[in-house]
């Protein structure tokens, strides 16, 4: 074969290759983060439209939206911010994402309304009665208006119980699927 | 799928271990809120969490369950890092020696994956200075 066609061959594969990569490690982004939201707590639903997945280094911005829990498509997560390589960070950007995370203790105040009504949490709580303890997720049912709309420790269920892994798998497989190399995106363009 | 029995297998040996200290260390697991508000005495809470049940495969389907879990120690705050580091290594131990346990022919194989920390934490509403460390875990029933 002609060096000519052995080196455009080449050029042709290796661009796919990195489209394909591209694109499953944004659809794999967009997977984790809609899991990210849909498990943790969301109360205003500030802290679930928080989530970013950024190039180490990059600051993550601030809290999209409230009134539900946000969902997350490939929007939220841009083609030309992986420009230099796939790898990212998927990072919280409410400032109390610390506590959110139970990673830290804090201070919890109920959610009031002008007229001193309890708001309802934009999430169905895990837990309503009396906070046991400093860390978000510490309310037990008893006496008391805490509330709580996801079990203590979510976040570190979520991250080594298995469920990111499985979200990766699924984004990846989605990814490549719908990519130059799958059956669905196109027609590996370098051979068409 | 016996939760039980693999709660049971990771709550039981920490159980035992911070027992057998002296003096003894209260241990604290889930749904147990018996820790006195503002204590300053020192105590272990320990957290085990679900994440995935039955993971299926080529041959067969496993009864692998995955989960985490989350050790914190809480300690006097303002009298250094020591003691806390002490209680946060017998938990260690115990995790590490139910990775180095043999598999049983039935009951629960438990296998812990990296172990993340100790990170240390202090607050001024607090009066303890809390350790933690965390680890997912894979626990296969066997009978």
């Amino acid at each position: 074969m002609a060096k000519g066609l052995n080196d455009a061959m080449f050029r042709a594969i290796r661009r796919d290759l990195r489209e394909s990569v591209t694109g499953a490690v944004r659809v794999a982004a967009v997977e984790i983060m809609n899991d990210l939201a849909k498990a943790g707590p969301a109360y205003s639903g500030a802290f679930s439209s928080a989530w970013y997945a950024v190039p180490p280094g990059q600051e993550p911005g601030g809290p999209r939206s409230e009134g539900s829990i946000y969902k997350y498509d490939l929007r939220n997560v841009p083609r030309g911010k992986f420009t230099r390589g796939s790898y990212f960070e998927i990072v919280n950007g409410a400032s109390y994402a610390p506590q959110a995370l139970d990673l830290e203790e804090g201070v919890f105040i109920s959610q009031l309304d002008v007229d001193g009504e309890v708001i309802e949490p934009v999430k169905t709580p895990t837990s309503i009665g009396k906070r046991t303890g400093k860390r978000r997720g510490n309310v037990e049912a008893g006496t008391g208006f805490a509330v709580s709309t996801a079990p203590l420790d979510w976040y570190v269920n979520y991250t080594s119980g298995g469920s990111m892994t499985r979200a990766l798998e699924q984004g990846v497989k989605i990814g490549f699927r719908d990519g130059p190399f799958g059956g669905r995106g196109g027609s590996a363009r370098g051979f068409g | 799928m016996n939760y039980q029995a693999i709660r049971a297998a990771v709550e039981s040996p920490l159980l035992t271990a911070f027992n057998n200290l002296s003096p003894a260390v209260p241990v604290y697991f889930d749904n147990i809120t018996a820790v006195p508000p503002n204590t300053t005495t020192e105590y272990v809470r320990v957290n085990v969490t679900f994440g995935i049940t039955n993971e299926p495969t080529l041959v067969t389907s496993v009864d692998n369950v995955r989960g985490a879990i989350v050790i914190r120690v809480f300690t006097e705050k303002g009298r250094g890092p020591a003691r806390n580091q002490e209680l946060i290594d017998t938990a260690f131990t115990v995790l590490n020696t139910l990775n180095n346990t043999g598999k049983p022919s039935t009951g629960v194989f438990f296998r812990v994956g990296d172990i993340n920390g100790p990170s240390f934490s202090a607050t001024d509403q607090s009066p303890h200075f809390v350790g933690r460390i965390d680890t997912g875990y894979v626990a296969t029933d066997l009978s």
